[in-house]
């Protein structure tokens, strides 16, 4: 909020340099944000809290200031000369729900001439962010900044029957306000209604058909309390936010009512030659009742964590206006009406805490009991499966939680997609409504992104969290997801083994359950290329392959996209210790052995075949090398083997090897039908 | 005899003059232990004549002379053939770029989360975790935010169908830790938060740090000072801690805490917005209300929490300028820090 520092300085008894006095406010808890020279004078934004309305105004302000510096705050004096016909018979103020209205003051003053302010008013205003208007509506906003009491002035032969009525609307009352929209209310808004009709919306903003305009003679200027929840409702849903809302909704001073409409008065009187009318109407069924607390200073001293002198406590609490009254260390208080936010102890220890100063605070580390600190289980499990992404030569990206509904929909193919889109209700665009329940749409939209950018090779890797709805509550699990594409380095195009590389890499490193890979994945994977992760039991844990062609396009993207993506949830909460196995003390023997074969036999059914037909001195089989081509028949693949042999107790002959060699080509010839080369 | 020492000397000194060079040594191999004109040939060949009597030890000398030959051309030979090929062979240029293995990179906000951790870790603080989709008793009520309560302004929220919400802030597991655990608690919860806004300096998703440690008479001065000492490692031993007054609905006291700028050493700066003052983390004491809505005795137990913004802490750190930039999925960003 801005304040004005010469205004501030109507409030003190003796002026203090501005540097010590912005230091000084900002160490109480009210932080000068801004200082900008404005005329002679100097124009501060202040940061106030949400929890003191009270500082949201130059007296409030200067209160702190005084504490702070040490300066008196001066008396206002008020200057107000009434005339000799009673208010009372000129107007009537009638509060219907006390809950919602504890309190209306009203003044009537008589024979003003709606005229420009003074330019000093008018600078005033200015500089606080206000625009000037007349006479009449900048005095009311000028006590507002001054004493922190929203006011409101009605043309009062507008007036139906010149009565105030402060009452809830009626189910599809309506009224157009000052901003001359007309406003559709219900029963759990508060309105100030005259004999007729409601004429404002109370604590927000008037009503157009008693605006003050320049026929206007008589006025009836209003100073009440209104409900703070009653006004937050109602201007947060008709989005309006005005100042005097927003210091309705955080609480304003019942007691300071009176006060002010008495000051608004004298001032409407003195710049516009009007007349105040004799007495405040005051209608005031809810009287504040003081609270009284006991702060011991012994204690907030403990709490404190250093000693807290009982004449600083009593001081900064009488500046503040608690009326302290001491007795040894207890202080006995009662919270004045301006300050809503002290309801307790804690509250006490707050403000005597903010103006001794949390500079004044020593420095003591807490001694606690010394068991080492740990991680969460699904921290060291993200941070494992991250860094074996990165291990693999894999760079991080982050992208939203949020995905165009769109896309969601097209999720419901993806493999580890389970639930039903978890939509938000009340999204910032309709591009970004759902919650994503893959990561692999927006690793696509950042692919699409890096290549425009122009990148060539892409590998890079997601790890977040993925929700969906199910059964009425919204899951979350933790995915990882990797995209490559492009050539690599050495200019050799990436592939699909490079994805399952990589992959393999990562489940190794996150103690992932043995996984069997078996095609699958359309259409967001291509037929051709496409695998799904699946557990002993048949669950999917993961997908791997090229992105197919239709998703590819949908995405821009003219490169062959690799894509993957795991379920980290399927992954070993901890991963086994490595067992050390006794180093071989003879040397290996190698037997390489070619295999032609159908293409129907995949890699694992001839690995399984050799595997259980091999003699146990076969410690290892190695895939070297794949060929298909012209002097092969069609649907002939040849796949050579390395069969590394050993003996644990000692070295074999090649003879051996050979001969063993011999007998499991033998048999699978026989078991598989396979040929050798 | 004497004929043996001669031939092993002068074979010596041929051998050691032949060294390096893999033609002369083999030149010596030949004068030698060559099968038609090798010197070794021809004193095999004086054994026949020599007398029964002296055959025995001439043979033994004779065996032992072929063993050092034969070892030390051996040994020669492979030397020489290193030393030549060391010489042989292109030059390579050796301010060339190397051939770098693939190197992989985390996110920005990643390393200074772990960053933070580490430093907490050592203080003997627990790593916790939760949900981040939230109701609103821990997202709110349970730390002193009442429906229709101002402060739920600031953290405008994201909601989902069933009263369900995106958690605007990590402090609800500070509310599900309290409600599962006796104290002493002393834990951090990294994670990722969401509030609706999105402008240069806000984004609808973020990332946040909180801090909890609640104890028997903790006090104001604990908390000050933990702070320092977490500020101080993570930024420099000379950076400047203030705390000062401010206000979160969960803490009472509450403290706003700065940094002196570390841009420009607090003489102001466009980081610090000319103050000499960067704003970093929120703090203060755990509000009694908020014991008591997780089952704490507010009489007995008294505790400090505090939280910030991983994301900014990274900008700060690294320069980064805008909050947002760091979502775009952008591989050349996280490059960056491998």
């Amino acid at each position: 909020m801005r304040f004005d520092v010469d205004w501030l300085g109507d409030h003190l008894e003796s002026a203090s340099d501005l540097d010590t006095l912005a230091e000084r406010l900002t160490a109480c808890g009210c932080l000068v944000e801004l200082r900008d020279r404005v005329d002679d004078t100097e124009v501060w934004d202040v940061e106030v809290t949400t929890n003191r309305p009270d500082v949201m105004n130059h007296r409030g302000l200067a209160r702190e200031a005084a504490v702070a510096t040490g300066v008196a705050l001066r008396q206002i004096e008020l200057d107000l000369e009434e005339g000799d016909d009673p208010a009372a018979d000129l107007a009537a103020v009638d509060i219907v729900d006390p809950e919602l209205c504890s309190r209306y003051v009203a003044r009537v003053v008589r024979g003003v001439k709606i005229v420009e302010s003074p330019a000093w008013l008018q600078r005033r205003l200015e500089r606080c962010g206000i625009r000037p208007i007349n006479a009449v509506v900048d005095a009311t906003n000028y006590v507002l900044l001054d004493l922190g009491q929203p006011l409101h002035a009605f043309d009062l032969k507008l007036l139906r029957d010149r009565r105030i009525i402060v009452r809830r609307a009626a189910d599809g009352e309506t009224l157009v306000t000052l901003d001359e929209v007309e406003r559709a209310l219900t029963p759990e808004d508060l309105v100030i209604a005259d004999a007729e009709r409601a004429v404002a919306l109370a604590g927000i903003m008037g009503g157009d058909s008693t605006e003050i305009g320049r026929s206007t003679t008589d006025i009836l200027i209003e100073s009440a309390h209104f409900d703070a929840l009653t006004v937050r409702r109602t201007s947060r849903r008709l989005g309006m936010h005005t100042e005097a809302s927003h210091r309705f909704e955080r609480g304003s001073d019942p007691e300071m009512a009176g006060f002010a409409c008495d000051a608004a008065a004298a001032l409407i009187a003195r710049l516009t030659g009007g007349r105040v009318c004799r007495g405040r109407i005051d209608a005031y069924p809810r009287p504040w009742i003081p609270t009284t607390l006991s702060l011991d200073v012994g204690s907030l001293s403990a709490f404190a964590g250093f000693e807290i002198v009982d004449r600083d406590a009593v001081r900064i609490l009488d500046g503040l206006g608690f009326e302290p009254r001491q007795q040894g260390r207890l202080v006995t208080v009662t919270t004045p009406p301006h300050r809503v936010d002290v309801e307790r102890v804690p509250d006490l220890y707050e403000e005597v805490m903010r103006h001794v100063g949390y500079g004044a605070v020593p420095s003591e580390l807490p001694i606690l009991p010394t068991p080492p600190g740990g991680r969460n289980p699904n921290w060291r499990l993200v941070d494992r499966a991250r860094d074996a992404a990165v291990a693999v030569g894999l760079t991080e990206i982050m992208t939203w939680s949020f995905i165009d509904p769109e896309d969601d929909t097209l999720s419901n193919t993806l493999p580890l997609v389970v639930g039903d889109a978890a939509a938000l209700a009340n999204p910032l665009a309709a591009t970004q409504s759902n919650l994503r329940r893959s990561l692999v749409p927006g690793m696509l939209s950042a692919a699409r992104e890096n290549l425009n950018w122009g990148e060539r090779s892409l590998a890079f890797f997601e790890q977040g969290r993925v929700f969906w709805s199910e059964d009425g509550q919204v899951r979350e699990g933790e995915r990882l997801g990797v995209v490559i594409s492009g050539p690599s380095d050495d200019d050799t195009p990436t592939g699909f083994s490079d994805l399952k590389g990589i992959v393999e890499a990562i489940l190794d490193r996150l103690a992932y359950p043995e996984v069997e890979w078996r095609r699958g994945g359309g259409p967001w994977l291509a037929e051709a290329e496409g695998a799904l992760l699946v557990r002993d039991g048949g669950q999917v844990a993961g997908c791997a392959g090229r992105l197919g062609r239709g998703l590819g396009e949908r995405w821009q993207l003219k490169q062959p996209t690799y894509v993957a993506e795991l379920d980290l949830g399927a992954a070993l909460a901890q991963p086994p210790l490595p067992r050390f196995v006794p180093l071989p003390r003879f040397p290996p023997v190698m037997a390489d052995m070619t295999v032609e074969h159908d293409v129907g036999v995949t890699f694992m059914e001839l690995m399984d075949v050799v595997r259980r037909l091999a003699g146990e001195r076969v410690e290892q089989v190695e895939l070297r090398a794949r060929y298909t081509g012209d002097n092969l028949a069609p649907d002939a693949v040849r796949t050579t083997l390395r069969l590394v042999y050993r003996h644990p107790e000692r070295s074999l002959t090649q003879e051996e090897v050979n001969r063993d060699q011999n007998r499991l080509r033998e048999r699978m010839a026989e078991q598989l039908g396979v040929r050798f080369a | 005899m004497s004929r043996l020492d001669e031939v092993r000397s002068a074979f010596l000194a041929e051998l050691d003059r032949a060294a390096g060079d893999p033609e002369a040594v083999e030149r010596v191999r030949i004068a030698y232990a060559g099968r038609r004109s090798g010197v070794l040939g021809e004193l095999t060949a004086a054994l026949r004549d020599l007398p029964p009597e002296e055959k025995r030890e001439y043979g033994r000398a004779l065996n032992e002379l072929k063993g050092l030959i034969s070892d030390r051309l051996e040994r020669a030979k492979r030397s020489a053939a290193t030393a030549s090929e060391a010489e042989a062979g292109p030059i390579v240029d050796v301010t060339l770029p190397g051939r770098r293995p693939a190197r992989g990179a985390e996110h920005p906000v990643h390393l200074v989360r772990r960053r933070i951790e580490e430093i907490f870790l050592r203080m003997g603080y627990d790593v916790e975790d939760g949900p981040e989709v939230e109701d609103d008793w821990h997202n709110f009520e349970a730390l002193n935010i009442p429906p229709d309560h101002p402060a739920r302004d600031d953290q405008d929220t994201f909601y989902l169908p069933g009263g369900w919400l995106l958690r605007t802030h990590t402090s609800p597991v500070q509310a599900r830790v309290m409600e599962r655990t006796a104290p002493p608690i002393r834990i951090i919860v990294p994670g990722r938060v969401y509030r609706r806004d999105s402008d240069l300096r806000h984004s609808p998703m973020f990332h946040q740090l909180e801090g909890l440690l609640v104890g028997e008479g903790i006090t104001f001065a604990n908390l000050k000072a933990t702070l320092e000492a977490f500020l101080h490692e993570l930024f420099a031993d000379d950076v400047e801690v203030r705390l000062r007054p401010g206000y979160f609905p969960f803490t009472e006291p509450s403290a706003e805490v700065d940094i002196s700028c570390i841009f420009c050493g607090g003489d102001g700066c466009g980081v610090c917005s000319g103050s000499g003052w960067i704003e970093i983390l929120g703090s203060g004491m755990v509000d009694p209300r908020v014991f008591e809505a997780v089952g704490v005795d507010p009489d007995r137990y008294t505790g400090f929490a505090f939280g910030l913004g991983i994301d900014r802490v990274a900008m700060l750190i690294y320069g980064i300028p805008d909050l947002r930039q760091m979502f775009d999925g952008d591989q050349r960003l996280t490059r960056q820090f491998a």
